[in-house]
């Protein structure tokens, strides 16, 4: 097991696992955003398994998993509307969430692409980054944000 | 005439971003790929152009 399978490995277990027994408990807010969560964290692991096994094929895994979470997420928030208006969270769970859902993504991005062959692949790998962060800051804001409103009210 | 031009240059600039992303996503770059590329890229540009003008109007 090199560094990278162990890095991976880690990130399912600290990571992936929590956000799966979150996905199973809880209000319905906190499904869905454990749902995006994993699968923002879904997509690193595999970043880092490609890495790890030498597998190109597993980054584009990661892509499409980047592409398809966050439709999953809003089409999951655009069935569930009634039920996430009902309980509106906190502005600290909201920039939690945004944080939590964007912050990993550089720190596993960042050393792949440094490892990768520069050229094409660095910038797939940027390309995917780019859609993960934009992705769950856009889903975590969708999913905290009352309609209309600015995610403000306690 | 404007318009038309106006919606040519909008397709033709899908058409270059569209294509340029595939040729940074797939595997290998040859000369199959590249026409199958700049084809699908062309498709998607339509469509690319067609989200827009549907968002934009709502």
């Amino acid at each position: 097991m090199n560094g990278w399978l162990a890095a991976a490995c880690a990130l399912l277990l600290v990571g992936f696992l929590p956000t799966l027994l979150a996905m199973c408990t809880g209000s319905v807010r906190r499904r869905v955003l454990a749902q995006n969560l994993a699968t923002v964290l879904a997509a690193l692991a595999l970043l880092l398994l490609s890495q790890g096994w030498a597998r190109s094929s597993y980054t584009d895994m990661a892509l499409v998993l980047a592409v398809l979470g966050p439709v999953g997420t809003l089409i999951y928030e655009r069935l569930l509307g009634e039920e996430l208006r009902a309980d509106r969270p906190s502005r600290r769970v909201t920039r939690t969430m945004t944080v939590l859902s964007v912050a990993p993504v550089p720190v596993v991005v960042v050393p792949v692409c440094v490892a990768a062959t520069p050229g094409r692949t660095t910038l797939k790998l940027l390309f995917i980054a780019g859609l993960l962060v934009a992705g769950s800051a856009l889903c975590t804001r969708a999913l905290t944000t009352p309609p209309g409103g600015d995610g403000s009210h306690g | 005439m404007v318009r038309r031009l106006a919606a040519a240059a909008e397709v033709a600039a899908w058409w270059v971003v569209l294509t340029g992303l595939w040729l940074v996503l797939i595997q290998s770059v040859d000369t199959l790929e590249c026409g199958v590329g700049a084809s699908a890229a062309l498709f998607a540009a339509y469509g690319g152009r067609a989200a827009r003008r549907a968002a934009v109007r709502r």
